[in-house]
């Protein structure tokens, strides 16, 4: 039997008086060791705060969850151990080059010292960017900065990973890379990840299982087969919008027709 | 065994401060210790010596315990203020997310964010108190009084530090959040300042500090400082100055001023430890976003003054842009608190060329201020100009009379109260002082415009933003002085005949001018 890395239990996240705002809602997940997971939803869905209740950046309004075994409301250190997140719109310290901004990484995630050099280097060169390590990341393209936060993220070789829209501001040879990295991960180094997106054919090709939650709450779970046959559409795509709505064809020029009218 | 991690976030700290100097990164710490070991050993000493006799005679006056206590209070004040000011001009918390995802204590992060930039306030605490010091060593302190000072200056700068360095993570947290949140950060960033511009204009122009030599007055400072702990130092420092080399003589006084300014620090410090989960925290503390209402009778008088068509609604829309941003209502702001500030300590009734010419200086600050919104939105908003038919000319129209809406009445209110307070005005004499003033700056707002189209400021952080700010009141001052000064003419026919058309001259050639950069900009 698969070994359970993350699970939550009724794991909410409300806001505003009373708690109106909805966040997360009663979340019941489990990700498997090894696992690719994906949370598909769209903007403002609740996948972006889905994953800052994991990795105890934010702290949850009821229910509560495991990651590797460690409760993230009385375990938050831990937690933060065991998991490396790409968040999705981060700032970087960009007054420092790569190779600082890595070495202030691998500080704060306890690298031993006499480790933590060489895995830098090996970081740098596996992205590309060991010949500008010394250049300061204002001067990095939002492709480079990208992967400086992936490496980040991997500096500790933690067991778990989360990825919040990886590839959403990248060029197609970065958004490539990405992926192929990420199926490196999860394929030769075992890790289990956990992908944030709205993109739907990252999801579609990188992840084991999905997940579709819209307005906080879990609406959907499963391979994308099964999706696709539970929704009874042809395609990831028109399962989603079977699942979370879309505007009718019909409206799309509605707001022509008055000039028409009058012509 | 692992490097604490405040430690690690007070270098990381460190590095992002002196990023621009990496090369010599290494030799840093040598160069500027070196450098303050001949300040103090050698500079200082040196100095003071000039006016050793002034010195000693302040130091057992009246006054100097009230002026003491002022100095360290302004020192005290401008410690706490920095920080907060340099953390609202940009607020970001993007890197919370990275640093909260870590295994790290927040007091921990808070406690490296202090350390890290304490290197370079301590070198600003150790010119003063080398000063202080080469000043006071001549009165026969022995050392233990020397090292009292000095631990008690370093008390005061690093709580007022350590102050400001918590409050700023707080508000940093609190203003973050939202674009909202983040433009009233940046307005309070300017406005901050302004009590401490007025203290220092109270010393310079108010007269505050011959009014110290009054016992009476000197006596109600005190016991207003008295009770904010930069105040304790100081009177520890004055009883030193009055009993060299004897301590025990004030032996009380020192153990209650001193103790209490350490257990002040040693409680700041704790409560701002506690403080520190509030200072970092991603959870959003609202959804409600700012909402517009519908056009009232001000925006409709303005599209009604831009002739109701389509140019009346690019300058409302340009209006609205202006005006709904909290950092321009402050630079307003500070430049009308500036020109108060001016009037109060500065003016004098009997002399009435003061005002006059004051208000030439400032009023085109002012006209600065305003027209720099045009470019530092950026090149993209430009971009939406150049791409309309006919945008650019209509833009730039669009700003100038926005620009006149908001400068011109502000600077012909301030004239007519700084003209009515002169004794024996006339109404004429009012009507025509305000109106040339209200022509001066209607010049200068098409000046400053030009000048930040000829000459883009993209950031007010930027090097053509500071420079521009700083040109504007220098050409009206040149413009001022000439005729005044070379050709000697009253100030009302300079004003009138000079100063007012050479102003024109400039503003719609430098309009020209931008309005031609402005369709080549790339």
């Amino acid at each position: 039997m698969k070994k359970v890395l993350i699970h939550t239990k009724g794991l909410s996240k409300y806001y505003g008086k009373g708690g109106e705002i909805k966040a997360v809602d009663k979340l019941d997940l489990e990700v498997y060791e090894g696992e690719t997971f994906g949370l598909l939803g769209p903007n403002g869905a609740g996948k972006t705060t889905t994953v800052r209740l994991l990795n105890c950046i934010i702290k949850p309004t009821r229910g509560t969850a495991t990651v590797n075994g460690y409760d993230i409301l009385k375990e938050e250190t831990e937690v933060k151990r065991v998991t490396g997140l790409l968040a999705e719109s981060p700032g970087l310290y960009e007054k420092l080059s790569a190779y600082e901004f890595l070495e202030f990484m691998g500080a704060l995630y306890d690298v031993p010292r006499d480790i933590l050099p060489e895995r830098i280097d090996d970081l740098l060169k596996l992205f590309g960017l060991h010949d500008r390590r010394d250049h300061l990341l204002e001067g990095y393209s939002r492709g480079m900065k990208q992967k400086v936060l992936i490496a980040a993220a991997l500096i500790h070789d933690p067991p778990i990973l989360f990825f919040d829209e990886p590839t959403s501001m990248l060029d197609p040879r970065a958004a490539l890379m990405v992926k192929n990295l990420i199926k490196g991960l999860a394929d030769r180094a075992g890790k289990t990840i956990f992908i944030c997106s709205h993109i739907l054919p990252i999801v579609e090709e990188l992840c084991d299982r999905i997940g579709i939650i819209n307005q906080g709450k879990l609406i959907a779970l499963g391979t994308v087969d099964e999706i696709i046959a539970q929704t009874e559409t042809k395609t990831l795509e028109e399962a989603f919008i079977a699942i979370t709505g879309g505007v009718e064809e019909k409206e799309l020029l509605a707001w022509r027709e008055h000039r028409d009218a009058g012509a | 065994m692992p490097v604490p991690k405040w430690f690690v976030v007070a270098r990381n700290e460190y590095f992002i401060r002196t990023s621009s100097i990496r090369k010599i990164r290494p030799y840093f710490p040598y160069l500027v210790i070196g450098l303050l070991a001949v300040y103090v050993a050698f500079i200082a000493p040196a100095f003071v010596n000039l006016f050793i006799d002034e010195f000693i005679a302040f130091f057992l006056s009246q006054a100097a315990v009230a002026i003491v206590e002022i100095i360290l209070f302004l020192i005290f004040f401008y410690f706490i203020i920095i920080p907060i000011s340099n953390t609202l001009k940009e607020v970001q918390t993007g890197q919370q997310e990275i640093v909260l995802a870590a295994p790290i204590k927040p007091s921990d992060v808070l406690l490296g964010e202090f350390l890290g930039v304490m290197p370079f306030y301590a070198i600003a605490a150790v010119v003063i108190v080398g000063l202080f010091t080469a000043v006071l060593n001549p009165l026969g302190l022995d050392m233990v009084q020397i090292v009292m000072i000095i631990i008690i200056f370093i008390v005061t700068f690093f709580s007022a530090l350590w102050i400001g360095t918590v409050i700023a993570a707080i508000l940093r947290t609190k203003f973050g959040k939202t674009a909202r949140g983040k433009d009233i950060g940046k307005a309070l960033s300017l406005i901050i300042a302004l009590p401490a511009i007025g203290l220092m204009y109270a010393i310079i122009g108010g007269g505050l500090l011959e009014a110290l030599a009054d016992p009476g007055t000197s006596g109600m400072v005190e016991a207003i400082l008295g009770l904010l702990p930069s105040s304790w130092g100081a009177e520890v420092i004055i009883s030193f100055a009055s009993n060299p080399g004897n301590i025990t003589a004030v032996g009380f006084e020192t153990l209650t001023r001193f103790g209490g300014l350490v257990a002040f620090f040693v409680a700041t410090l704790w409560l701002g430890a506690k403080a520190a989960n509030r200072a970092y925290s991603l959870e959003p503390t609202t959804f409600i976003s700012s909402r517009a209402k519908p056009d009232g009778v001000f925006y409709k008088t303005i599209k009604y003054l831009g002739g109701g068509g389509s140019f009346g609604t690019l300058l409302v829309s340009t209006f609205k842009g202006y005006s709904r941003r909290l950092q321009n209502l402050s630079y307003i702001a500070y430049a009308v608190g500036i020109l108060v500030l001016v009037t109060i300590f500065f003016m004098h009734p009997e002399e009435p060329m003061d005002a006059l010419l004051m208000g030439l200086l400032l009023f085109p600050l002012l006209a600065a201020f305003v027209a720099s919104d045009v470019t530092l939105r950026g090149k993209d908003t430009l971009f939406i100009y150049r791409k309309t038919p006919s945008g650019v000319g209509r833009f730039v129209k669009a700003r100038l009379v926005q620009g006149w809406l908001v400068v011109v009445p502000i600077a012909g209110g301030i004239a007519a109260v700084s003209t009515i307070l002169i004794p024996q005005t006339t109404f004429i004499s009012l009507l025509t002082y305000t109106g040339l003033v209200m022509l001066f700056v209607a010049a200068f707002v098409a000046f400053a415009l030009g000048l930040f189209l000829l000459n883009p400021a993209f950031s007010d952080k930027s090097g053509n933003f500071i420079l521009n700010i700083f040109i504007v009141p220098n050409v009206s001052l040149g413009l001022t002085l000439v005729p005044l000064l070379v050709f000697d003419l009253p100030a009302l026919d300079s004003l009138s005949y000079v100063i007012i058309p050479l102003s024109w001259l400039l503003g719609i050639v430098f309009l020209y001018l931008g309005k031609r950069n402005l369709s080549r900009i790339e």
